[in-house]
């Protein structure tokens, strides 16, 4: 697996990407939950918000393709709940609130998608610590994010090993049957690797706590 | 399923935010007493197969549509619900911080939607039914059947979230209803096949990751038990009730003016039964027929189909270690 396919254009060199992760975290939930808290009426605001995070982006060099990929993916499910407002009063009104869910969405989606682009995951994870996440959690998700690596270069191999033994998809049910052997597969081996991983870290004096270099 | 930042109101947010921190919290106390230094590398892994499995599609029978495991109740089955609830937490807050997938100040409504009631309150259920059934049935069955009901729990859920962030009256409560819950009983049947498959393989091949005794994984003990099974058994049958149960609320406004009792009006539930009331008069109330009766299809399908499929893995899932070296066990 190549490094970077979890977290593509973070690892960018622009302002935004050099900017402390700290500030980056602080400012973005500030741009969320200003927006959130904003009436549909103050619709000018939530303009300006987006006109700013839209800046932002544009700043750190996110390519537009990916953007507009990513808020036409999120879409559908958007309009499909904005839309029980109106649907409710037989489309007489509670415009409003769906225009207002729409609008927050979108400028908080899109600072989201600023801080997780900006900000590799390892420093976004060093800026939450130093937020006050606990410590626990913390080294769970550094765990986790090591250990992605390894399962998806595991589920790789399995698929060109099961590739290689079939011809095709095959109809529906051979398809699940296939996939449901692949993900248990998976699972058995990742908890055999588990306590093998767990001998290692006691063998290496882990006493429930990991230490950093930041 | 995610929910972005935008759907809920910043109280609802916070609120569902300390809940699910306080369940989080529990889960992490519990881990260290039971697990101890096995911790990080347990549920980390485990969390870290979710993420991975996510990843891969299951074909619809309409072509271009697919659908992917959602892990809730697996993880509670394999690892125990406490480690099962962390591991849900640890993926909703990888693909929140990789992918931007749900919202930041929603982390703690979706951590309460899928891992809360999906681990702990799917893990519940499974217990209980699999104290009921002997052998491999009850683990299949109860595997099944927790993650149907874990899923329609869980859009219940975010129903009420919604609701309570709109408390203006902007918003049916019970059309939200109508739309989630047949949307989500398919969702919910899609979930239980493929952990009722995931489930019945793992027994097949190695049983004795799932096979142990219940007590000890730390499993959600006595009251515990009770309460989490009633409370996610009576979020998935609210979904199918609440388009019928709007009549009774109205009728119950009703006797409650007649009888002059408005004063004694439970303030916390205000915003939700008001919400029941049809807005504008003059409505074409016909409608509401094949609102009700879309909700009651969904729920009668997707029940009889869980039935099934809980008869179909329990027939299937025996045990089959002669063929192990043909399996696809050894794949890769």
């Amino acid at each position: 697996m190549p490094a970077d396919f979890l977290d593509r254009f973070s690892r960018g060199n622009t302002v935004c990407h050099r900017m402390p992760a700290r500030l980056k975290i602080v400012l973005t939930l500030s741009v969320i939950f200003v927006s959130i808290v904003l009436p549909a009426s103050y619709w000018p605001a939530q303009g300006c918000l987006a006109c700013l995070v839209f800046a932002a982006l544009s700043l750190a060099e996110i390519p537009i393709a990916y953007l507009a990929r990513r808020i036409l993916l999120i879409l559908p499910l958007v309009l499909m709940t904005a839309l029980a407002a109106p649907l409710s009063h037989g489309f007489a009104s509670g415009w409003e609130t769906a225009f207002g869910i729409v609008f927050r969405t979108l400028v908080a989606f899109l600072a989201a998608l600023w801080l997780v682009n900006t900000t590799p995951f390892d420093r976004l994870l060093a800026g939450l610590c130093r937020l006050g996440m606990p410590r626990l959690f913390a080294t769970l998700l550094a765990f986790v994010y090591r250990y992605l690596f390894v399962l998806f270069d595991e589920l790789a191999r399995m698929r060109t090993a099961q590739r290689a033994r079939t011809f095709g998809p095959g109809p529906v049910k051979t398809a699940w049957k296939s996939r449901v052997q692949l993900v248990g597969t998976l699972l058995i081996r990742a908890l055999d690797r588990a306590e093998r991983v767990h001998g290692a870290m006691c063998a290496r004096g882990w006493r429930g706590k990991m230490h950093s270099l930041n | 399923m995610h929910i972005t930042d935008g759907y809920l109101s910043a109280e609802v947010s916070i609120g569902a935010g300390l809940i699910a921190a306080g369940a989080l919290g529990l889960s992490l106390s519990k881990l260290n007493q039971t697990l101890s230094l096995r911790t990080v590398p347990l549920t980390g892994m485990m969390a870290a197969v979710i993420f991975a499995g996510q990843m891969i599609k299951f074909p619809l029978l309409a072509a271009p549509a697919y659908g992917h495991l959602l892990g809730g109740v697996l993880a509670a089955v394999v690892v125990g619900p406490w480690a099962g609830c962390v591991a849900l937490a640890l993926v909703l807050f990888l693909q929140m911080a990789l992918f931007a997938d749900g919202g930041w100040l929603a982390y703690g409504a979706n951590v309460l939607n899928m891992g809360v009631v999906g681990a702990l309150g799917g893990y519940a259920i499974y217990s209980f039914i699999r104290a009921r059934v002997q052998g491999r049935k009850g683990i299949v069955a109860g595997a099944v059947i927790a993650a149907w009901t874990s899923v329609i729990a869980g859009s219940t859920l975010f129903c009420i979230e919604f609701a309570l962030s709109h408390p203006d009256g902007s918003l049916d409560l019970s059309m939200l209803f109508t739309l989630m819950t047949s949307f989500h009983s398919l969702i919910g049947v899609g979930e239980a096949l493929i952990t009722g498959g995931i489930v019945s393989y793992i027994l097949a091949v190695r049983p004795d990751l799932i096979q142990e005794p219940l007590s000890r994984r730390g499993a959600v003990a006595g009251l515990g038990r009770i309460v989490g099974t009633g409370a996610v058994a009576a979020l998935a049958v609210a979904a199918f009730i609440a388009p019928f149960a709007a009549e009774g609320a109205d009728g119950l406004e009703a006797v409650a003016q007649r009888l002059q009792f408005d004063a004694l009006e439970w303030k916390p539930w205000a915003p939700l039964l008001s919400d029941y009331e049809v807005p504008i008069p003059g409505v074409d109330y016909s409608s509401g027929f094949w609102q009700k009766l879309s909700v009651s299809l969904a729920g009668v399908l997707g029940t009889s189909a869980v039935l099934c499929m809980t008869f179909a893995f329990g027939r299937f899932s025996k045990p089959r270690l002669a063929d192990q070296d043909a399996g696809p066990s050894h794949a890769g």
